[in-house]
């Protein structure tokens, strides 16, 4: 844009404005990298501001994947501290009710130990006197530090913060295509859904931050990203029927959370694979499994009054067969330096993720594109408080 | 950089609802609840009570010029026709007042959330104050 | 363990893919910046029992008009996005069922506000009239007899304001009076008056006493009767005012002018 290609001070273009593209549009901007972002429509109206809401304790993975649940902990500990007031933070319940989520009892509460996860033994009466809407059939609980955030209004606080630094943020502006010379990617072709118009955005780099439309874009600079879009679905109930977020303690299922939000309670969630995330059923029989399982935890699920049923496709990286040859950071997400695995000049793809792990994704997203870029400067996300999520509308 | 964003910011049209320029677009009942319909009442009723006030006035200044042009005017105002006006009239005063009387008591915080029903109460009061007063007035005719 | 809803017992699915309960004609406003005026384009869209004005939009963008500008997020009535007006009715679209609308339904956006592009309308008009102290958590009243766990005084939860305007756009007297600082602003003034969680309540008194502030307002309602979210914005200036009345009522003896 206004310096020389290849010269500083350098120029990112980020694609997509969800969780991800915003927090690394923050941490880029805060390392003096010129950043802009386009997204299609809304910030977060992909996969982000779709998910129930809820503030991982990591809990749920302390068993099959303590990576991940060590990631989520960490984040958690970090984002109530640079987004105050942005959380609902009653903590959780992880909730036995069969004989069989008991077998997993003592497996999980060591887990969350050996995790560094703050983890509460509750006894059945206990559990009910601070939940007094659960299956009165439970048989223990487990109280970890789960919250309930916003999914729209906790991320836009990193586009608003970006924004205030100087971040080039710019909505319903999709790209049709990436501008893609002898193997090097310099840019985007982009329509401006305001004017109408067509035009060209160039970048010394250009980061793929699209979730589960990750392949789409990929394919635009000629490479493969091994992302299937995952749909699941979830309910909102009319009423608060708990005020701390309530799991159901076994291996991961359909319906086993309710997170509380507002004055509405959500049940989610199902799962299956998709080709292609622009449009996502609402299975009807997934939306009764989440009335049967969410009443599993709580009964007062099935008298509450419906207020909506929607899918949101998590994107969901697949194995490449073998040798994984993008920058494996974590299990549960992925930055992929484009020129390392494909040869490819200018692009870098980050995906996979939790909304929990939002800061944390885009810090190594950012360590890969500062790398690349040869921009010596340390991460700042982890002690600088965000702007209110207002300002991304009035500053 | 804050060029581009300014730039994104500019304003486009702006919708206003109701049929009709700014000043008298509130005229338009579709798709308004009650509230606003009774806003509606208000404004009507208050300007038609402005216009009568006025022409009570002009009617009163008559007297100035003597018996004769007040008895002129009794006939005119013991006509079948006339006497409607009144119930009209007296109309406007009870909607105006019994609705004053809602607004005042909804507007200062009293009972902000009956505001619906105080409407009906006011309704049936001022149906039957006027269906009374109508029939006396009218039957005198 | 089986459950029967009520709202479950149609076997189709929910969705656009579904088995078509007939077309639905969609009148859309359109707008690109640069336009002389707006205008309106029709399509008809195949809809299902239980589909939502967000999902017709969705396909018809999808399928017909790709440069269809939307705003959404949530798809829950929580992030207070998706706000349009449907056949002239303020709505969420993420939770208005076709179903429930019409046979024909214009779509447009809300009013008040400046269109940015087809249905997206620029929300700093909206925001800026909130005051600087905007805090989005309350304590929660819900289950308020239940214990709370260790650390935790007492339970949040999220305001319910959801910050999408629908109040703003049904105001007549936003029409007129530009300056009038409008009802999410002023229902939010009172909820910080209600739990001020450390904020200053003698600026928020004064900002909201001002001529355009809550006594613009003329008890019409349309605000609290648009709200998706049960927020209840003019019994709340409605409250505001008479806590305004009651301190200058309880003064005026002093003989000092408060503001």
């Amino acid at each position: 844009m206004t310096s020389a290609p290849g010269t500083p001070p350098f120029h990112v273009l980020i694609v997509g404005g969800g969780g991800t593209g915003g927090a690394l549009a923050h941490d880029l901007t805060l390392r003096g990298v010129q950043v802009t972002l386009v997204e299609r429509g809304e910030f977060t109206s992909g996969t982000t501001g779709r998910h129930h809401g809820l503030l991982h304790s990591g809990a749920r993975y302390a068993v099959g994947d303590a990576e991940s649940a060590i990631e989520c902990i960490e984040e958690n500990t970090i984002l109530r501290q640079i987004c105050p007031g942005s959380f609902e933070e009653n903590d959780g319940l992880f909730v036995a009710i069969t004989d069989e989520d008991m077998e997993y009892y003592d497996d999980f509460v060591k887990a969350c130990a050996d995790c560094g996860i703050p983890a509460q033994e509750l006894t059945r009466e206990q559990a009910l006197a601070l939940e007094p809407n659960l299956n009165p059939s439970l048989k223990a609980a487990v109280r970890v530090p789960d919250a309930t955030m916003d999914a729209m209004r906790m991320p836009l606080r990193f586009f608003a913060t970006a924004r205030r630094n100087g971040a080039d943020l710019r909505n319903y502006v999709e790209v049709l295509d990436l501008v893609v010379n002898d193997r090097v990617v310099s840019g985007a072709v982009v329509r401006d859904h305001v004017t109408g118009k067509v035009g060209e955005i160039s970048a010394d780099v250009v980061v793929n931050a699209t979730g589960p439309w990750s392949e789409k874009v990929a394919a635009m600079a000629g490479v493969d990203v091994p992302i299937r879009p995952s749909p699941g679905v979830m309910l909102a109930l009319r009423g608060r029927l708990c005020n701390m977020v309530v799991n159901r303690m076994h291996r991961s299922g359909d319906g086993d959370i309710v997170v509380p939000q507002r004055a509405l309670s959500i049940v989610g969630t199902s799962s299956w694979t998709v080709d292609d995330p622009e449009e996502l059923d609402v299975p009807e029989d997934h939306v009764q499994r989440m009335y049967e399982e969410g009443a599993k935890l709580i009964p007062a699920v099935t008298r509450a009054e419906f207020r909506s049923a929607w899918s949101a496709a998590r994107p969901l990286i697949g194995s490449r067969g073998d040798a994984d040859a993008g920058r494996e950071l974590s299990r549960t997400f992925k930055t992929y330096d484009h020129a390392e695995t494909d040869g490819v000049e200018g692009f870098v793809t980050i995906t996979g993720g939790k909304a929990t792990t939002l800061r944390g994704m885009a810090e190594l997203c950012a360590d890969v594109v500062c790398h690349k870029l040869g921009v010596e400067a340390e991460c700042r996300t982890r002690e600088t408080v965000l702007a209110p999520h207002t300002e991304v509308y009035a500053a | 950089m804050s060029d581009a964003i300014d730039e994104r910011r500019s304003r486009g049209p702006v919708q206003r609802k109701g049929l009709g320029p700014r000043p008298v677009a509130w005229l338009d009942p579709r798709g308004r609840t009650l509230g606003h319909l009774a806003f509606v009442g208000n404004r009507i009723t208050g300007l038609g009570l402005v216009f009568y006030l006025y022409l009570h006035l002009a009617v009163l200044s008559l007297l100035l010029r003597g018996g004769e042009a007040w008895n002129d005017f009794l006939e005119l105002a013991t006509t079948t026709v006339f006497l409607l006006l009144d119930v009209l009239l007296l109309f406007g005063l009870l909607y105006h007042g019994l609705n004053g009387l809602r607004v005042t008591l909804v507007g200062t915080g009293y009972v902000p959330n009956r505001q619906k029903a105080l409407w009906w109460v006011g309704a049936v009061i001022g149906t039957l104050a006027l269906a009374l007063s109508a029939f006396r007035i009218l039957g005198e005719s | 363990m089986s459950v029967t809803i009520d709202a479950l017992t149609e076997a189709d699915t929910a969705g656009t893919t579904a088995p078509p309960a007939g077309p639905r004609r969609f009148r859309v406003f359109r707008y690109k910046r640069g336009d002389e005026r707006p205008h309106y384009e029709t399509f008809e869209v195949p809809v299902g029992h239980r589909t939502t004005v967000f999902e017709a939009l969705r396909w018809i963008q999808v399928h017909r008009d790709r440069t269809l500008a939307l705003r959404h997020s949530c798809l829950h009535a929580s992030c207070g996005t998706c706000g349009v007006r449907v056949n002239g009715k303020e709505a969420l679209a993420c939770v208005t069922m076709v179903h429930d609308v019409g046979r024909e339904i214009t779509v447009e956006p809300i009013a008040n506000v400046p269109v940015l592009t087809d249905l997206v309308v620029d929300m700093r008009e909206v925001f800026e009239r909130f005051p600087d102290d905007h805090p989005i958590v309350r304590g929660s009243e819900f289950l308020d007899d239940a214990d709370t766990p260790d650390g935790i005084a007492s339970y949040e939860r999220y305001e319910d304001c959801i910050e999408c305007g629908l109040c703003v756009s049904a105001c007549p007297v936003v029409v007129t009076a530009e300056r009038y600082v409008g009802p999410a602003a002023l229902a939010w003034g009172e909820r910080v008056l209600e739990e001020p969680r450390g904020a200053e309540v003698a600026n928020l008194l004064s900002w909201a006493n001002a001529p355009d502030g809550v006594w613009r307002c003329h008890a019409i309602f349309e605000c609290t009767a648009a709200c998706p979210s049960g927020v209840n914005p003019a019994a709340r200036i409605m409250s505001l005012r008479g806590t305004l009345l009651g301190r200058r009522l309880r003064k005026q003896p002093r003989g000092s002018d408060p503001t």
